[in-house]
């Protein structure tokens, strides 16, 4: 709210300039966000917060003021020419709906001159951002502003047989606004009505029918009190936020009514003329009297931790009307341990009810930077989350792969979600999004990862190495469920081409190296098996799967994907790199690394050297290197040390159908050096197995 | 030329006194440096020159061992075993000094031609990077840690009841102004996206009895239309404690050191009064402007402070929703955008920045 330093001037004798006045609200809890200067002087940009609807109006601001400075209120009493008819008798008030509306009064104006407003008042009204419309409608605003309580003021004239009925709307009623917009309104809806039709909706606008124009002559003031809640859930449904509604919702004070009707008929008098008739109509049905509450000492000590002088705390309350009474048997003995001051609740703060609500009063005003700072005793151990050791690893090993992490936001677009999803997973839906493409919260994390590649390859960044650790996410049975993955995407140059080595595309071994670097994480016992997947190129694919804790056979539980971009949805999404990409469950992945950290143990170096045989295999189409492994390994040689793939061709001297695969096989004892007949057994036990299981030759060389 | 005297006995040469003896060692060595003195220092003949003397097989020095040391009698042998091992000394000694010697000269001289040019790049391998918000993260955590506090995360996917109603924001409350929600479709419990990560708050104190002292890490959600500082998701980290004793002298305490911890040993803390429906008394925490210390400028809006986050005392109406004694215990909370707190840190001004994932950004923060 834009706050006047000389209207507050007006309330309060403060003398203060306003930079200086700036950090003093501010640190009162009305934070000031900057000062302008206009016409009519310097203006602050006070942030209210949601609790304190009577800081919207300069003579609130100018209470809390005057409890920063300890100055005395100036009094507020609007002088009156009252006629001799009485209000009672040109107007009748009638609330229906009490629950709606808790205080309704009218006054009444006879022969106004409706006109343009003095400069004063225009300038004013400027200065703190609203246009100036006619005097009338003018010193309604300016009375809001003022007192911060909503008003607004009907041409009597065009209410039918001139009475008020407060009530709700009726079904399908309808009524064109201030604002020239036709609405349909609903029966949880507080209308204000003359006898026939609404001609406002209570609290927020004023109806179009029944507006103040220059022609109108006599008026009927509205000041009344609506319930918040009400007054929010109609401005919410149809969408219209008034500086009323903002006011009401909050909560008005019900006691201002009537004062701030009378300031408006004291300015009405003064700047439109006219006759104010007699008195005011005021239907009343839900007054309130403020509860009495308590302030003590030691819950004071207890909440803040150090303790704020009697002469202070009883200022503060009283300079912010709470008027406080020591009750306490101690009266007398000041600074007493045992001190409690009843306080009243006054009728604008209907958010203090509580002790700690005056606690917190006392703190603001006495300063928050009075109080001494000190560290919270410690009386558990902290704790990490139960993985981080295990993620810190797999992070850092990433990294040093040349990963770059990424972090997104889950909220995706659905078509793009659905081409990744699962068949069957019900996806989380936003059923209220701001966009399309983010309608959905994301199944997979590799919708995310096929979005980062394609904005890196559509700014010309086209050798990547990305991973994100994140989460998807699905209903089950309509619960929520959120699983964390770890999501790999890689496309472009492995190795970029330098002054000493050359290029190289990346490739799925490059992915399935990687994959296996982490996999030496978790214990190295991982297992790639063949699966399909829709949107992953079929020949280029495979799932990983960890042996199974829960059972003691070799069955291994499969915890991610990965593999190559399905080419037409390569296409689809326009992207002409080869796209490789990995998704991983970290659940069981941080497991089972956690646990792989545990058991692993110290194997004594070897004291003999080892000895590697190659062997040139000849095999048939679809025999796999893990074949040629396991029929090795069935052997039982206890000297086997390492198996791996050498060289691997198709063509040439090689007939169709068949492959070659140079296997080296190293061996190596903990008890002497090989000899070469040893070694000589070994081959032949070895080339007879294969032989034998896979019908492998060994290639002429 | 004379034949070499290497290849017969010494007492075929004569030599049967100690003084002969000498005296043919000492022919010998004259003849060494005589050699080296020729062929020593020239780098194609020194190797050779090193075999006549030295070489295993046939070196002067094993010949000498054949032939003058092992068939030496009796009463020769002391004088013969000394006279070798001199003559070995030196030779050995002498041909390793020429040969050092022309190692460095080979060395000084291929420098000249092989010397490298150190402005050229080496191979570097390119390692990845560490995503800016969660080196913030790892840092905001490592700071609470330092100071007793413990690390738990929450769903994303919410219930109304944890998000708003247990923290005291029921509906039609305007604090819900600021908190525009995406709710789920479909699901049984009118899910939403939870708007900050204080629903944590109410999960960990159902589920321990106090003392409580927790972070909570993790990703929000508002329906806010993105500009440069607003996105539909950024990062918060939430803190708690509860206690029998803990005082807003604590609270204070804890925000100063972790301002402090954060932006630098001269950072100051400015507690300025505000409002949360589950705190009481609230504030909001400003920390002395990192850009020009206080004295004002265009960050701050010369006002000298930039706020930093939200805090204050647990309100005691939260401690109703968990069973807790209000009246017993005490706490505070606080919750703060990581995002903004990077953001800040780096002077980065457009917050979707963070997560569109430009390599070229991520570099930068490596």
């Amino acid at each position: 709210m834009r706050i006047l330093y000389n209207w507050l001037e007006e309330f309060v004798d403060f003398q203060a300039p306003p930079a200086e006045l700036r950090t003093r609200l501010s640190l009162a809890g009305i934070a000031i966000d900057s000062i302008e200067d206009s016409t009519a002087g310097p203006v602050l940009d006070a942030e209210v917060t949601a609790n304190r609807p009577d800081c919207l109006g300069h003579y609130g601001l100018a209470r809390e003021v005057a409890a920063i400075y300890r100055r005395p209120m100036k009094p507020l009493q609007p002088k009156l020419l009252e006629s001799a008819d009485k209000a009672a008798d040109a107007t009748r008030v009638e609330i229906e709906s009490p629950d709606l509306c808790g205080r309704y009064t009218a006054r009444v104006l006879i022969g106004v001159r409706v006109q343009p407003s003095p400069d004063w008042l225009r300038q004013r009204l400027e200065a703190i951002g609203q246009n100036s419309i006619n005097n009338v409608v003018d010193i309604s605003n300016y009375v809001m502003f003022e007192l911060g309580h909503p008003l607004h003021a009907f041409d009597l004239d065009r209410l039918a047989e001139k009475r008020i009925v407060v009530r709700r709307a009726r079904p399908g009623e309808r009524m064109r606004t201030l604002d020239g917009v036709e609405r349909t309104l609903g029966p949880d809806m507080c209308v204000i009505a003359d006898a026939s039709r609404a001609v406002a909706i209570g609290g927020v606008l004023g109806g179009a029918e029944s507006e103040i124009g220059f022609a109108s002559r006599n008026l009927l003031i509205e000041s009344a009190w609506f319930d918040p809640i009400s007054v929010r859930r109609t401005s919410k449904a149809l969408g219209l936020r008034t500086e009323a509604s903002y006011r009401f919702e909050r909560g008005a004070d019900p006691e201002m009514a009537e004062l701030a009707s009378r300031r408006a008929a004291e300015l009405i008098q003064q700047l439109a003329g006219g006759q104010l008739l007699a008195g005011v109509v005021d239907v009343y049905p839900r007054r309130e009297v403020g509860p009495a509450i308590e302030l003590s000492r030691k819950e004071l000590l207890r909440v803040i931790g150090d303790d704020i002088p009697d002469r202070e705390i009883e200022e503060i309350l009283s300079a912010l009307g709470f008027h406080p009474v020591r009750k306490d048997t101690h009266r007398g003995s000041a600074g007493s341990i045992l001190a409690v001051w009843e306080c009243r609740q006054p009728s604008w703060r209907r958010d203090v009810t509580r002790g700690i609500d005056l606690i917190e009063e006392v703190a603001r005003h006495y300063g928050y930077e009075k109080f001494p700072s000190r560290l919270p005793a410690a009386r558990q151990p902290a704790k990490r989350l139960p993985h981080t050791g295990a993620l810190d690893l797999l992070g850092q090993r990433l990294i040093a792969l040349g990963y770059q992490e990424i972090v997104t936001i889950p909220l995706v677009d659905r078509r793009r979600d659905e081409i990744f999803r699962s068949p069957g997973a019900v996806p989380a839906v936003i059923g209220n999004p701001l966009a399309e493409d983010a309608s959905v919260m994301r199944s997979s994390g590799v919708v995310s990862m096929v979005a980062a590649l394609e904005w890196n390859l559509n700014h010309g960044q086209r050798n990547l190495r990305l991973f994100e650790m994140g989460k998807t996410y699905e209903l089950r049975k309509g619960e929520p469920l959120e699983t964390p993955v770890l999501t790999l995407g890689a496309t472009g140059l492995a190795r970029e081409k330098s002054l000493y080595e050359t290029s190289r595309q990346f490739g799925f071994a490059d992915l399935k190296g990687d994959l296996d670097g982490i996999g030496r994480l978790a214990g190295g016992r991982w297992r790639w098996g063949a699966m399909t997947k829709s949107w992953l190129n079929p020949a280029r694919a495979g799932e990983i799967g960890i042996p199974d804790p829960s059972t003691a056979s070799s069955s291994c539980r499969p915890i991610g994907v990965a593999g190559e971009l399905a080419r037409k949805i390569a296409d689809q999404l326009k992207l002409r790199q080869e796209i490789f990409l990995a998704e991983l469950r970290l659940e069981p992945l941080l497991e089972a690394v956690r646990e792989a950290g545990v058991l692993r143990k110290f194997e004594p170096l070897p004291r003999f050297p080892a000895v590697e045989r190659d062997f040139s295999l000849v095999l048939a189409d679809g025999v796999t290197f893990t074949q040629v492994v396991d029929a090795v390994c069935a052997l039982g040689i206890p000297e086997l040390r390492s198996i791996e793939a050498a060289d691997l061709f198709r063509g040439g001297q090689i007939p169709s159908g068949k492959f070659s695969l140079m296997i080296r096989v190293a061996f190596q004892s903990a008890e002497a050096t090989l000899t070469d007949r040893q070694i000589a057994e070994y081959s032949s036990q070895i080339l007879g197995a294969l032989e034998r299981e896979l019908g492998a030759t060994l290639r002429a060389s | 030329m004379t034949t070499d005297p290497t290849s017969e006995t010494l007492a075929e040469l004569g030599a049967t006194s100690p003084e002969a003896v000498r005296e043919k060692f000492a022919v010998l060595q004259a003849r060494f440096d005589a050699d080296i003195a020729r062929r020593g220092s020239d780098a194609d003949e020194q190797p050779a020159l090193a075999a006549e003397w030295t070489g295993r097989k046939a070196g002067a020095l094993t010949r000498i061992a054949e032939h003058w040391l092992r068939p030496a009698p009796a009463e020769l042998k002391r004088v013969v075993g000394q006279e070798f091992q001199k003559l070995k000394a030196h030779v050995e000694s002498v041909l390793e000094q020429k040969r050092a010697e022309l190692d460095a000269r080979a060395e000084a001289a291929s420098a000249a031609l092989d010397r490298i040019d150190l402005s050229l790049p080496g191979v570097e391998r390119r390692v990845g990077t560490r995503h800016l918000v969660r080196q913030t993260f790892d840092e905001l955590i490592g700071i609470f840690l330092s100071i007793g506090f413990s690390v738990v995360e929450g769903p994303e996917i919410e219930t109304p009841y944890y998000n708003f109603e247990a923290l005291g924001i029921p509906e039609h409350h305007p604090a819900r102004d600021n908190m525009d929600t995406f709710y789920i479709d479909g699901s049984r419990g009118n899910h939403l996206l939870r708007t900050h990560t204080s629903p944590m708050q109410i999960r960990t104190m159902e589920k321990q009895p106090p003392p409580v002292r927790i972070v909570v890490p993790g990703k929000v959600y508002r329906r806010d239309n993105p500009d440069a500082t607003h996105g539909y998701m950024f990062h918060q980290i939430e803190g708690l404690a509860v206690d029998t004793d803990i005082t807003f002298c604590d609270f204070k305490g804890t925000v100063e050191y972790f301002v402090r911890e954060f932006l630098g040993p001269k950072a100051r803390t400015r507690l300025r009064p505000s409002y949360f429906p589950f705190t009481e008394p609230s504030a909001e925490v400003d920390a002395s402007c990192h850009v020009c210390g206080g004295s004002g400028c265009r960050i701050c809006k010369f006002s000298g402070w930039i706020e930093l986050f939200g805090a204050g005392m647990v309100n005691p109406a939260v401690y109703g929703f968990v069973n807790y004694d209000a009246e017993k215990l005490s706490g505070f909370a606080f919750g703060m955008g990581v995002d903004r707190l990077a953001m800040m840190k780096h002077g980065i001004t457009e917050l979707p920045l963070l997560f569109g994932n430009d390599v070229r950004f991520l570099r930068q923060f490596p």
